[in-house]
């Protein structure tokens, strides 16, 4: 057993045990912090498939920006405790079993099948960026673009005040604010 | 020696925890951050394909890097969803949320 395939199933562990974490945590805080070691083992395990440059990605993007930012939200939102009810218990043991035929159908999949494997398995980043300028210079305009649209309209969704009468409202009207509550 | 088969099963198992928590959870904050889990195991499925099967070509590392930007803009977009939700109404289980059937 090489030194490779050690850390390869460290890293395959804390990132399974990470997001069963995510899944059974009934702290939603203990969730996102069981996240971050599954985001911080996918880091590890690009630096594995010889690309530090996902890694280092993956650190700054899930690892800091997208923690950081749930874990924000986090706190500014009223947390509601889940209520274990029966009508529960059914819907979590159908995806369950929905969920386990799923992974042993893939598994099953993934073992009939052998791929045509290349014989060295390092990527460098300047041939990653030699395509991601030339090939890809469109999509990237357009992904630059994607993010700012998508940065202005969460600006206009979390606004606290109506300024110019713009900002969306999901309040009821007056008088039938019960209705909704079941 | 690792082989391909040793990441597609772990991006599988990633894949289906994380629609698991989809499918089971009602918090709408842990639904979004299953979403990345899932996201997250795609990722690793195109790195890992893209390292064993087309080494010379970085195209699976390119597409990674626009479903990076792609999953931040949509985990932008829906906390900031969440945190309207949260302020106009008192309902954090999204189950219970009807307002847009009209």
């Amino acid at each position: 057993m090489s030194l490779t395939l050690v850390f390869f199933y460290l890293y395959a562990a804390i990132a399974l045990a990470g997001a069963v974490g995510l899944v059974i945590a009934r702290n939603l805080v203990h969730a996102v912090m069981s996240l971050f070691a599954t985001l911080l083992a996918v880091a590890m395990l690009y630096m594995l498939l010889g690309s530090q440059f996902l890694a280092a990605m993956q650190l700054f993007i899930y690892g800091g920006a997208v923690t950081v930012l749930v874990l924000f939200v986090l706190m500014l939102t009223k947390a509601e405790p889940e209520k274990a009810a029966a009508s529960r218990r059914t819907v979590r043991t159908v995806s369950l079993v929905l969920c386990g035929v799923f992974f042993a159908a893939l598994t099953y999949i993934l073992g009939t099948h052998t791929w045509e494997v290349a014989a060295s398995h390092t990527q460098d980043t300047a041939s990653l960026a030699e395509i991601l300028f030339s090939r890809y210079a469109l999509p990237f305009e357009l992904a630059g673009l994607a993010l700012t649209i998508a940065l202005i309209g969460a600006i206009v969704l979390a606004r606290e005040d109506d300024v110019a009468g713009t900002a969306v409202s999901l309040r009821p009207p007056a008088g039938r604010a019960d209705g909704e509550r079941e | 020696m690792i082989t391909l088969n040793h990441y597609l099963v772990l991006a599988a198992a990633l894949f289906c925890i994380g629609l698991f928590g989809v499918l089971t959870s009602r918090s709408a904050l842990r639904v979004v951050v299953c979403v990345e889990l899932i996201l997250n195991a795609v990722n690793l499925n195109l790195a890992a394909f893209s390292a064993y099967v087309a080494p010379k070509e970085a195209v699976g590392m390119n597409f990674i890097i626009f479903l990076m930007v792609i999953a931040a803009a949509e985990v932008g977009l829906a906390l900031a969803v969440i945190l309207t939700l949260n302020r106009t109404s008192d309902i954090s289980a999204i189950d219970r949320l009807r307002k847009l059937k009209g």
